[in-house]
């Protein structure tokens, strides 16, 4: 009987632990990011904006559009923009990537798919703990940051990708 | 406008209901608003909209001859007029006889003219007091109409669902479409599965005739006759999900589809008011308002149609002492017919009795223009000739001017109707009318594809827009200008190459020169042109799916469809095509030193970005390059096709390239493949393993350069 009233007090203190407000527990601000793989960088991206994470089998490339545009999918019926977020931030692009997975990103204005090599996992990211910059960047595709975690992962921000102006493919035929 | 049949006036009442029940919504809102609002302060926004509301109903009433609706609003809206003008002041008391009024509005939707006369003009008395500033003496009429109104559930079979929430529903009946096609395929696989094993067994059986087999065989026959069993039910299932698919989508389409009597409903007081303007006097005949097709078709031809309606009017029709000079009846008759063609077309005619178009005008405005040449225009017959009123590209006036008025906006009918994969035709006779048609399809979301390919891509062109499909010979393409040109009918048609003209890299012809060039002739309004394509693969219904946000406008493509594979297509815009291809395309130099015997490598890649960039690379290096995405799948076009080289990545599913480089070197045939391995995998035992397993290169993807891959690809091959 003692393991059992062993249990019951162990379930008791679980029950306890889990049913306090989660302010609580971390007494300070943290933002949860979906944690992805570029080559052999890490980033992540606030959970807010990702609807889903697809699998990425197939391409369909759209001709006379920005090199950072890689083409179109059909995601369930829906054609989603997919996007490189290197070619968008301009980083220069080294290797081969393995590209497997399109993280599809929602906003009231638009869904993007941005592809990733493989998608770790969801995270909590204390803001505290993001650094703004580092010294060496030179600033480009920094704009597109909320900061870099100690353990060098990447928090993009969403809301700034999003609302890029540059993002909006516009194409006229020349006359 | 003549008197409509009974049926027509069933249809025109219930499109009236719906109407009615929004106006209503607004109102008893509004009047709740102002209810609450302090007297003191005015509210000018909401009493103008409810003061619309009322105007709308009563005109809507009026159209329907409700004449009790009709009396009612009038009286309501007097009120609203003397609110706004601030001659009085709204009491409490005012708004329950104007809530109970839209109640009875309500119940004379539900029920029409189930009212009794006096009691409606005791009701309209009661309003109208409260609009005038003499003394109002309200107390007694109270009771008289406090009786329940019946609810406006009762009897109402329509709800309004907002329409995005109908396209979401919509969208994923339209996705079922994929599950019809993998049940179909299931079906197919387990039936090819069943009899390959039969033959198996039928051998099997033969080999060892009877004896200590005859056990496993027993057993073996058991299987086969549940596979036979589990083939039909798949079979069975198959038909089953296809029939409720397709029932589902002919349902969701249905759903947006809508009487044309709502568009027509706008033009009987347009006929009025503008015949009455310009002293000119019509009668008005709708037919066909009960036809239903794509909502979005019917929004988008309410301009076309206005126009065409007011054309009539302004040009078509004479003055009624004209009219009577000629012998004919002073009032003019404008037709508006609505008809259903070949089950999915829908044929509007707008017609009317007047003095028709001069056809000598039109050409003789189209020379003026340079449209045509003098010479050209004399040969012209009649319909052509007519068909040079639809002209756009001029956006001064004076066609509009000479031809009296019919031009210019008839090109805008034109590319609306084109635009939704439809027609427009005009009859005329002198003297006795005129006659436009416009022909539709019943549903927007889907209209005929011809599928082509060009740089290894397939494109949808609408097949509205494809005059022709064909072939020729390369040594029949002569240049003109340094433009390439095919001869089509004893007529020149410029031809120009879709690769081209959607700047994409035209892939290099295969090995054996290509004698023959698949074109497409693709026509809008007066361009027509011939495209080069690599091939055609056929015509197909397609599925209109839109590039939202952020491909808000993409060069020469007008949006995507998915094909039953799953793939995205885009769909080519004509219109944009034909003005890219005006621009100078340079001819291509006939394929350079194709002597060079081009070899062929098998990449392999699971991941498809980099399979395609690879397949860049040694593409634009020369070499003849089909894929692969696992090693399963490259081991069985290695053992089909001939190969000079792999070129494959390390982990994929099913069969990864270590194990796919073993099975190379174990083939009798394949043993001498040169293979290189191009990989994440950086670690030296990863190195070792490749090299144990016969790679005859490892290539780390961190630090991958294409010159490090030409370089060995051509040490080894």
């Amino acid at each position: 009987m003692t393991e059992t009233e062993n249990k019951k007090r162990i379930l008791k203190a679980r029950a306890q632990a889990l049913a306090r407000d989660p302010a609580a527990r971390t007494t300070e601000a943290a933002i949860e990011v979906v944690e992805f793989l570029l080559a052999t960088e890490r980033y992540g991206i606030e959970t807010g904006y990702v609807r889903e994470v697809f699998p990425f089998k197939e391409l369909t490339p759209v001709p006379s559009t920005p090199a950072f545009l890689m083409g179109i999918v059909n995601v369930r019926g829906r054609i989603i923009a997919v996007i490189d977020l290197k070619k968008f931030f301009d980083l220069p692009t080294n290797g081969l990537h393995d590209l497997h997975k399109v993280i599809i990103l929602q906003s009231e204005e638009m869904d993007l798919g941005i592809l990733a090599d493989d998608v770790v996992g969801v995270r909590s990211v204390p803001v505290s703990q993001l650094q703004a910059s580092l010294p060496t960047l030179s600033g480009i595709g920094q704009q597109y940051w909320r900061g870099v975690t100690g353990d060098r992962l990447v928090v993009l921000d969403a809301a700034r990708i999003l609302g890029d102006p540059k993002i909006i493919v516009q194409g006229k035929v020349d006359k | 406008m003549s008197i409509p049949d009974d049926d027509f006036l069933k249809t025109l009442l219930a499109a009236f209901q719906v109407e009615a029940q929004e106006h209503l919504q607004v109102m008893s809102a509004g009047l709740l608003e102002l209810e609450k609002a302090p007297a003191a302060s005015p509210t000018p926004d909401l009493l103008e909209d409810v003061y619309r509301e009322a105007h709308s109903l009563k005109g809507a009433a009026r159209a329907v001859s409700q004449t009790h609706i009709e009396s009612l609003c009038q009286a309501m809206e007097t009120v609203f007029a003397a609110w706004k003008r601030q001659a009085i002041q709204p009491l409490p008391a005012d708004f329950d006889t104007l809530h109970r009024a839209t109640d009875l509005i309500q119940q004379l939707v539900d029920v029409p003219g189930g009212i009794e006369p006096a009691r409606l003009a005791q009701m309209v008395a009661g309003i109208e007091q409260l609009g005038s500033d003499s003394p109002r003496p309200r107390a007694p009429e109270k009771p008289e109409f406090a009786e329940p109104v019946l609810p406006a559930t009762i009897g109402s079979d329509t709800i309004r669902v907002a329409a995005r929430k109908l396209d979401g529903l919509i969208l994923q009946a339209e996705e079922m479409l994929a599950v019809k096609l993998m049940a179909s395929q299931r079906a197919g696989d387990l039936q090819e599965l069943r009899l390959q094993f039969a033959e198996q067994l039928r051998e099997w059986a033969k080999a060892g005739a009877g004896g200590a087999e005859s056990e496993s065989l027993h057993q073996f026959r058991q299987v086969e006759g549940k596979l036979l069993a589990l083939s039909h039910s798949a079979e069975h299932d198959s038909h089953a999900i296809s029939r409720m698919v397709d029932d589902l989508l002919d349902g969701s389409k249905e759903l947006l589809m809508q009487p044309f009597l709502t568009l027509l409903n706008v033009l009987p007081k347009l006929v009025r008011d503008l015949s009455r303007d310009q002293a000119k006097e019509a009668d008005l005949v709708l037919s066909g308002g009960e036809v239903e097709i794509d909502k979005r078709i019917l929004e988008e031809m309410k301009d076309p149609l206005i126009h065409l309606v007011r054309n009539c009017i302004d040009h078509g029709i004479e003055k009624p002492d004209e009219r009577t000079r000629h012998g004919k009846p002073s009032r003019a008759t404008i037709t508006v017919s609505v008809t259903q063609v070949d089950g999915n077309k829908v044929e509007i005619a707008v017609a009317d009795d007047g003095a028709g178009i001069a056809v000598e005008k039109v050409t003789i405005a189209a020379v003026n223009h340079r449209f045509v040449s003098e010479a050209d225009a004399r040969q012209l017959d009649e319909t052509t000739a007519l068909s040079l009123m639809f002209l756009s590209g001029v956006s001064t006036a004076p066609i509009v001017t000479e031809i009296s008025g019919r031009g210019l906006g008839l090109a805008i009918v034109r590319e609306k109707a084109e635009r939704l994969g439809g027609r427009v035709s005009v009859q005329t006779q002198a003297g006795k009318g005129t006659t436009f048609r416009i022909l539709l399809p019943l549903t927007l979301a889907t209209f005929r594809g011809t599928l082509v390919q060009a740089a290894g891509q397939p494109f949808v062109i609408p097949t509205a827009n494809v005059e022709r499909v064909g072939r020729v010979r390369e040594a029949e393409i002569k240049t003109v200008a340094n433009h390439e040109t095919i001869a089509l009918n004893g007529r020149a048609v410029a031809l120009v190459r879709l690769a081209n003209v959607l700047e994409l890299p035209a892939t290099s012809p295969t090995e054996g020169e290509p004698v023959w060039l698949p074109f497409v002739v693709v026509a809008a309004g007066e361009k027509r042109m011939a495209f080069g394509v690599e091939a055609v693969l056929g015509v197909q219904e397609v599925l209109v799916k839109p590039l939202g946000k952020p491909l808000v406008r993409i060069r020469n493509i007008a949006g995507a469809t998915v094909l039953g594979s799953g793939t995205a297509v885009l769909i080519l815009n004509v219109a944009d095509l034909l003005q890219s291809a005006v621009k100078v395309w340079p001819v291509a130099k006939s394929a350079p030193a194709r002597a060079v015997e081009r070899k062929a490598v098998l990449v392999v890649e699971d991941s498809i970005t980099s399979r395609m960039l690879l397949k860049n690379i040694l593409e634009s290096a020369g070499y003849q390059v089909k894929t692969a995405v696992d090693g399963l799948d490259a081991l069985s076009k290695l053992k089909t096709e001939p190969f000079d080289g792999v070129v494959s990545d390390v982990q994929m599913p099913k069969l990864d390239g270590f194990s796919l480089t073993e099975k190379i070197r174990a083939d009798r045939k394949l043993s001498e493949m040169p293979v290189v391995l191009v990989t994440a995998l950086e670690r030296p035992e990863d190195r070792e393993r490749g090299v144990d397993v016969g790679a005859n290169a490892y290539i780390v993807k961190s630090s991958f350069d294409q010159s490090n891959l030409l370089e060995a690809l051509r040490r080894l091959m």
